[in-house]
């Protein structure tokens, strides 16, 4: 094995790139004027360019060695978890005796020693811990993320970055996402294209089930493993946690739902389903996070290189029939919190308290905020926290909003896991 | 499965459930080439935990065979290509068995019986070989009915083109998630506890705990009594429908959970039970016409023949038996839930020994028939598929008729050249 070096070009051999090369070498017909074909854009590419994944998971592994392969030879990498026996039916940089050590460093270390001169730097944790100097130093982003939330923030946060007067504070951002057969690969400008914030509302709404229903008419068997892990686990367990990871906390919630199917003559209570209700899980297989990760690797290539023209914006992927995919440009949206600018209009009634507003807030498919504080102007309606403050301004959640906010006026939503503010313009019917 | 499978295995098998995962791990794939777009697609399969498979290839490792190929590093040079290639993606899964043959297709074309391909469920062809082989190749796992891939990829374009006979489907795993309920067509005992049911005299409580399904059929009843007995057809009627019919049984249709979810899913109601055209297009395959069924007919087309009579004799297909989740008390959705079991076990009955009576027409025996499959082709009847493949590469006409306009073009190009 070659040992790997600081010095990026000293491990590479005669026809290490020859397929690359073939791209690289001459222009061709689809080629961008600022193609500089032969050594300068390879220079840029294995010299220069730095580029950051999201996500050593499903994609995260797929993206890395894609990455790697194609001449990136400066890749860092986060991910805040460790390895579980299930990810390896895909996540294929890791093998058993990896479960339980953190994914970024296995992932990162594996690439270096299967791809020789390529640098790759790990960081286990979460991409909340890093400032805007750190996110500054990258040419390209590239997420292979399983969180609505994760995808949010840093979206965000690359878009506040862009300064107007410095173009390299402009970091494209490539996101790709799967779900059993279907996927999805996306460019992202910040402020200049669709950002994910602007598509919120694209995303499938999340099954809830209604707390009366899981409380006292259970019908299906994910009624009963609800009822175990929302209402009889914090009464009998207290204050103790619930860990979905930790199967002994799994087998409690199964044999709890179990019998109180058994006493409603509810059939199909199961441990893997008991699993994947209280986890969420989604179907995940190798095949579908190759072909996206294998998108988003070659726009992050296309926009490294001007070889060729990249994703202008929006690739999805629908396996489940045949192979069915369609590209499209998904437009920004105005009141977008995040790209657009405007505010955005509510029409609700005379009669809506506080607490009603918050509860469409979290549930509105295009904002979906957890655990929002409002304010307008500088008075404070409801703060989630800290504690003083929400105790505070909790008698507000009863009173109307039509007492707080006169009709056209905004209120400013935030939140704490989200680096933006929200304003809406409030008018009653 | 042993409880380590199902661990390992747990995303992929909340997609594809045991029997296709079983499928799986029966399969084994060849790899005609050792291409790094090769070991991508093995990857693929190994991750998942494929049975077995055979990579073909004579070549050695090369620098450049290096390149855009993550299944083999800078020590494999001057290895033989395929074993270096097997022993770098085996690694990936220790359930799967990697087999190399360091050879090429034109010998094993040349030096082994067709019959050496019957060990593959599919073969995948990478990279140019000569159409000669290729020829060959076709014309055996066309003839032995296993499915042929051929892949080619080129910088940013690829193209991928299967060759096979048919591939029927069964659990076609449809998201729609189009419930069979039969509203419009309930038999006695779904009619009959609908009937059983008197909302007039229920208190606000039970009232507002009554299934959609009740209240549809009521709703349905009532507007055929209206409607000379027709449905709702056009979208007033089925809008009249919604508020005079389904709502106005409500008591306070802004609180009453039961009928505001009954309004919202009014289209279920309205669903008409036929037997979907493709299912009806399956029942005129020739390989299910008297005289073509026989000893070897696959249980697929059995299966469906056993359908056709099924629906001959009851004009609809039989009941899935599964329902929506609805507001309602437990006791009313269990109750209704096992009337549509019920009936979804008679139809299987009847179904099972309508594929019976067709074997013992062709002779062969019941032994080694799963009921389990018959369970399930049943739940599965209005979603079959079905796709026919063509031995066709490529469209040769609309080749050549393109090759004729260009010779056409050429020739008139001549032809102003010349003046």
């Amino acid at each position: 094995m070659t040992t790997v070096n600081d010095d990026a070009t000293s491990s590479d051999w005669d026809g290490r790139y020859y397929h690359v090369d073939q791209v690289l070498n001459t222009p061709g017909p689809r080629t961008e004027d600022s193609f500089q074909a032969g050594d300068a854009v390879k220079d840029f590419l294995r010299n220069q360019c730095k580029i950051l994944v999201i996500g050593a998971g499903g994609l995260g592994c797929e993206i890395l060695a894609n990455l790697a392969l194609t001449g990136f030879k400066d890749i860092h990498v986060i991910d805040m978890d460790t390895i579980d026996i299930s990810n390896l039916n895909r996540q294929f940089l890791f093998r058993p005796k990896d479960v339980g050590n953190p994914k970024a460093l296995v992932a990162a270390e594996f690439i270096m020693q299967r791809v020789p001169g390529v640098k790759v730097t790990p960081y286990f944790g979460k991409i909340q811990d890093k400032d805007e100097d750190y996110y500054l130093q990258f040419n390209i982003i590239v997420c292979g993320l399983d969180s609505v939330e994760a995808r949010r923030w840093i979206n965000a946060t690359l878009v506040n970055m862009v300064d107007e007067e410095n173009p390299e504070s402009l970091k494209p951002l490539i996101d790709g996402g799967t779900e059993g057969f279907k996927g999805q690969a996306r460019v992202i400008l910040p402020t200049i294209s669709s950002c994910y914030e602007c598509s919120l509302d694209m995303l499938n709404k999340p099954t809830a089930f209604p707390i009366c229903t899981i409380a006292n008419t259970p019908r299906l068997p994910e009624h009963c493993i609800e009822w175990a892990s929302v209402l009889e686990w914090p009464r009998v367990h207290g204050e103790k946690k619930l860990d979905t990871d930790d199967p002994e906390h799994i087998g409690w919630l199964y044999n709890t739902a179990l019998t109180r199917a058994k006493e409603f003559k509810i059939e199909g209570v199961t441990w893997s389903l008991t699993q994947g209700v209280v986890k969420n899980i989604i179907p995940a297989i190798a095949s579908t996070n190759a072909i996206i990760a294998a998108s988003c690797c070659n726009e992050a290539f296309k926009i490294a290189t001007s070889s060729a023209a990249f994703l202008n914006n929006y690739f999805m992927l629908i396996g489940t029939e045949g192979v069915y995919s369609y590209t499209f440009e998904h437009e920004k949206r105005k009141e977008c919190p995040v790209c657009g600018g405007e505010s955005l209009d509510i029409t609700i009634s005379k009669e809506w308290t506080v607490e009603r507003l918050i509860e469409m807030l979290v549930e509105k498919q295009d904002i979906q905020i957890k655990k929002p504080s409002l304010s307008s102007g500088i008075k404070q309606i409801y703060f989630q926290a800290p504690p003083q403050l929400e105790q505070a301004t909790r008698p507000n959640l009863e009173k109307k909003v039509s007492e707080l906010v006169e009709d056209g006026g905004e209120v400013t939503v935030t939140s704490s896991t989200l680096p933006f503010n929200l304003s809406l313009r409030i008018k009653y019917t | 499965m042993s409880i380590d499978k199902s661990t390992k295995y747990d995303r992929q098998l909340r997609l594809w459930e045991s029997t296709g995962q079983q499928k799986l791990e029966d399969s084994s794939i060849c790899l005609i080439n050792a291409t790094a777009t090769g070991s991508e697609l093995l990857k693929n399969l190994v991750l998942p935990g494929i049975g077995q498979f055979t990579i073909v290839s004579d070549l050695p490792v090369t620098p450049d065979s290096l390149s855009g190929n993550f299944f083999l590093d800078d020590e494999d040079i001057g290895k033989p290509l395929a074993m270096a290639m097997t022993e770098k993606l085996v690694e990936l899964n220790t359930d799967v068995q990697g087999n190399a043959i360091n050879d090429n297709l034109n010998n094993i074309l040349k030096n082994e019986s067709p019959e050496f391909w019957n060990q593959f469920s599919a073969v995948v062809v990478c990279d140019f070989i000569s159409s000669d082989d290729l020829d060959k190749l076709q014309d055996i796992t066309w003839n032995k009915k296993i499915p042929l891939f051929v892949l080619n990829t080129v910088a940013f374009y690829g193209s991928l083109k299967l060759i096979m006979p048919e591939t029927t489907v069964v659990e076609t795993h449809d998201p729609s998630r189009l419930f069979d309920l039969r509203i419009d067509n309930p038999w006695e005992e779904l009619k009959h506890y609908a009937d059983s049911i008197h909302l007039n005299d229920l208190d606000d409580t039970d009232h507002a705990h009554i299934p959609y399904i009740v209240i549809f059929l009521k709703a349905l009843t009532a507007w055929k009594q209206d409607h000379n007995n027709l449905p709702p057809r056009t979208y007033p009627e089925k809008k009249s429908f919604r508020f005079d019919y389904v709502e106005a049984l409500s008591r306070d249709i802004k609180s009453e959970t039961n009928f505001i979810e009954a309004s919202q899913s009014v289209h279920r109601a309205l669903q008409s039970t036929r037997v979907p055209q493709p299912i009806l297009n399956l029942f005129e395959n020739s390989k299910i016409k008297d005289g073509n069924l026989n000893y070897h007919t696959p249980m697929f087309w059995i299966y469906v023949k056993a359908l056709k009579n099924f629906v001959i004799k009851n004009d609809v297909l039989p009941l899935p038996g599964n329902i929506p989740d609805m507001a309602s008390d437990t006791t009313n959705y269990i109750k209704i839930q096992s009337i549509y079991r019920e009936k979804a076990l008679k139809d299987m009955n009847e179904f099972t020994a309508e594929v019976f009576r067709i074997l013992e027409s062709v002779g062969r025996s019941e032994e080694g028939i799963n009921k389990a499959l018959i369970a399930t082709f049943c739940k599965n009847t209005a979603l079959l598929h079905v796709a026919e493949g063509s031995k066709d590469l490529c469209n040769n006409s609309l080749i050549n008729k393109v090759l004729e306009e260009y010779r056409l073009l050429m020739i008139s190009m001549d032809l102003q050249a010349c003046l």
